[in-house]
């Protein structure tokens, strides 16, 4: 039995998961929640982790009812993310590490949310689409990669919701992008905005900067209600998510889809790509909001992949970066 | 019009047709019309988008195959002529290229021959590519697809050179900017790469070959390492 | 040629090939099945089609037949196995008929090169070029 604990807080949220050979022990988390209309910034984010962190790790060894020598191996997020909740983190981890004398392990957080959908869904060999926050990819694997078939050459979808909803003052509690989905469901008025697919990659910064402009104008002149532009802007965003996915399992012959990522969770996404996925006679595969949205466990499952494949992170090695490709970790553990 | 939305057109050259490739947003079938081999690119509704949307998308992807096949065929750039054209049901007849493989089976089946004249081959190939991609962009045509498999080789006689087919131009475009040109570029090099694994250097002689034959290639060539660099350098949180 | 003819008559020097009369006359019964055809007449749309501009009166000017004409290409639309109208359209024509292949040899290559203003790198294949323009020239 291999028993590994996993540290997340590359973004706003933070957890500690716990993993016994494909069992998810426990996997407590909390979120870092901003009023209307703000952003998170990397300082005040860092300052949540540091004050939540240990007693998220206490519930998290509570809940599992293991002790800290019955652990094998600490795992952390290496990147990529914001640099200060990043550092944070990190040195928990390797605190811990040090003080329960066990090997370290930095991840790759999106190779953290691919394992862990694996995992949950018993995906054998998906085409991936990571939706989140920060990152918008369409990856399948190949020869020892996670290689990334399409991606945003700007910004992340999940990026350009939030800002949306910062622009028309949505609340960030729970999420931005669960109330834009609950907002949605109410629109009934199809906005037209601006489309663009290059290839397998996407563009979204376009859109954003068009509905930043003209949201103001189509609501006080009630062209529109702020229901039909969160409706539209899902329309557009998740139409354009679902083309490049089809794209990528055509030009690779995939017949399995798996959708991760914080915006994975949208049920409307979730609703159109089973519909393509109808269509081609292809399966589906998604998790829902615990492990869609970044969380310890995921980061768990990956280390515990890479440990039973014989990797650890020496001590001077542990250091965290921003910028970490999916494309760049080489994947020991599957064939 | 017939109750499945196809017209009577559609529906007579279906009646003798194979199916060839169901792609992400079109069937493609291979038979005769009026006499002449002929591909017929379906492009179906997507149910899953909003029938606005779709509807749109469909038409303006049509009308900008169209468009960019017949600039293409003006300039000397080989690409399939277009017979006829549907807009009822977005359904485009081509002139099939018969005798042609994409460049994406040729590239594998080369790899599967002999090494030694292997080489010599790719690089040749990677050279015509670069060639022709110069003029498309010289002629201001954004392909917005490019794959090795939307490229088409018909491979002549013994004395005959091999001709180089661009196809599939739903995603084109007009533009005259290096931006758009260098992202054209940037998505080749992402499929080019991900579809045949270590071929970094094969990639690298199609862009001097581009880039030798391209007057305007140098601010296209600053745009694509800055496309790249996007990748590479984007913070990805969340 | 004496009395009034139901068909399509087409000056044969404007004709590269018959497929292109082909493709003329399918997308004009395309139309007409559909209601969107831009003249009045089936034959007449025939002549429009062969057209590379959107100009109708330019189309006939161009593809129409006049008095002083010594070829016509005539072009009748009727079901597979009713002859009947042919025998009759062809009693009507004083002259010797030909194969329709021979219009490939009748054609004023410099016209259509003009007219369809193809370019140097389309003169191998220039019934593609021509198709072509007719093909796309709706939205152009």
């Amino acid at each position: 039995m291999t028993v590994v604990i996993g540290f997340e807080g590359s973004a706003n949220k933070i957890g500690v998961g716990i993993i016994r050979d494909g069992e998810v022990l426990s996997n407590p988390r909390r979120t870092y929640i901003t009023p209307p209309g703000q952003g998170f910034l990397p300082s005040d984010t860092a300052r949540h982790h540091r004050g939540v962190i240990l007693k998220v790790l206490k519930e998290a060894l509570d809940e599992a009812g293991l002790k800290p020598c019955d652990i094998d191996c600490v795992a952390y997020t290496k990147g990529p993310g914001m640099g200060a909740p990043l550092v944070t983190v990190a040195l928990v981890a390797r605190t811990v590490a040090q003080l329960w004398g066990k090997p370290l392990l930095g991840v790759n957080h999106c190779i953290g949310h691919i394992e862990m959908g694996r995992l949950i869904t018993q995906a054998n060999n998906p085409t991936v689409l990571y939706v989140s926050g920060g990152n918008t990819q369409v990856i399948a694997y190949s020869e020892r990669r996670y290689r990334i078939f399409g991606e945003t050459i700007d910004i992340a979808v999940g990026n350009c919701l939030d800002r949306f909803a910062r622009v028309i003052k949505i609340s960030n509690d729970p999420s931005p992008g669960y109330n834009i989905e609950q907002m949605a469901k109410e629109g009934k008025k199809y906005v037209e905005l601006p489309y663009t697919v290059k290839g397998m990659d996407v563009s979204f910064s376009g859109i954003l900067s068009y509905i930043e402009d003209a949201a103001g104008k189509m609501l006080t002149s009630n062209q529109c209600t702020a229901e039909d532009l969160c409706f539209s802007l899902q329309e557009t965003l998740f139409s354009m998510l679902v083309e490049i996915t089809e794209r990528a399992m055509a030009h690779c012959g995939s017949q399995e889809v798996l959708i991760v990522g914080g915006v994975g969770c949208n049920m409307r996404l979730q609703e159109m790509m089973m519909v393509m996925c109808k269509e081609r006679g292809a399966k589906l595969f998604a998790t829902d909001e615990s492990f869609c949205i970044d969380n310890g466990a995921m980061i768990a499952q990956a280390g515990w992949e890479m440990f039973r494949s014989g990797q650890v992170t020496e001590l001077s090695d542990s250091w965290i970066t921003q910028r970490y490709r999916t494309d760049e970790v080489e994947v020991t553990w599957r064939d | 019009m017939a109750v499945d939305g196809r017209s009577v057109a559609v529906q007579q050259f279906l009646k003798k047709t194979e199916l060839i490739k169901q792609g992400a947003e079109a069937r493609v079938y291979r038979g005769i019309f009026l006499g002449k081999p002929t591909i017929l690119k379906e492009r179906f509704p997507k149910l899953y988008r909003h029938p606005l949307l779709d509807e749109k998308l469909t038409h303006r992807r049509t009308v900008q195959e169209v468009r960019a096949l017949l600039r293409c065929r003006k300039a000397g750039i080989s690409a399939p002529a277009v017979y006829f054209v549907d807009y009822t049901c977005h359904c485009i007849f081509l002139e099939d290229i018969v005798g042609s493989v994409t460049v994406r089976d040729y590239i594998t089946s080369i790899q599967l021959s002999p090494q030694k004249s292997q080489e010599e081959r790719l690089d040749h190939l990677a050279k015509k590519m670069g060639l022709v991609l110069a003029k498309m962009h010289e002629e201001d045509v954004i392909h917005g697809d490019l794959t090795t498999s939307n490229m088409l080789l018909k491979v002549g006689g013994d004395t005959e050179e091999a001709d180089l087919f661009l196809i599939d131009f739903g995603l084109s475009y007009i533009s005259a900017l290096p931006e758009d040109k260098g992202v054209d570029m940037y998505v080749l090099e992402k499929a080019f790469l991900s579809t045949h694994p270590n071929t970094e250097a094969l990639f690298e002689k199609l862009l001097k070959a581009y880039t030798a034959s391209y007057r305007k290639s140098h601010s296209v060539i600053n745009k694509l390492n800055e496309v790249r660099l996007r990748g590479r350098k984007r913070s990805m949180v969340g | 040629m004496e009395g009034k003819i139901d068909g399509a008559l087409i000056n044969p020097f404007m004709i590269v090939h018959p497929f292109e009369v082909l493709v003329a006359a399918n997308k004009a019964v395309h139309l007409h099945r559909i209601g969107k055809m831009k003249t009045r007449r089936m034959y007449s749309e025939i002549i429009y089609n062969l057209s590379p501009t959107n100009n109708i009166s330019d189309a006939f000017k161009r593809f129409g037949t006049s008095d002083s004409d010594t070829a016509v290409l005539i072009v009748l639309v009727h079901p597979t196995d009713e002859t009947r109208h042919m025998t009759e359209v062809m009693a009507k024509v004083d002259g010797q008929q030909i194969p329709v292949e021979d219009v490939s040899k009748m054609v004023d290559t410099a016209q259509i090169k003009k007219l369809y203003r193809t370019t140097p790198q389309e003169d191998s294949c220039l019934l593609d070029a021509v198709v072509c323009r007719m093909a796309v020239k709706d939205v152009i």
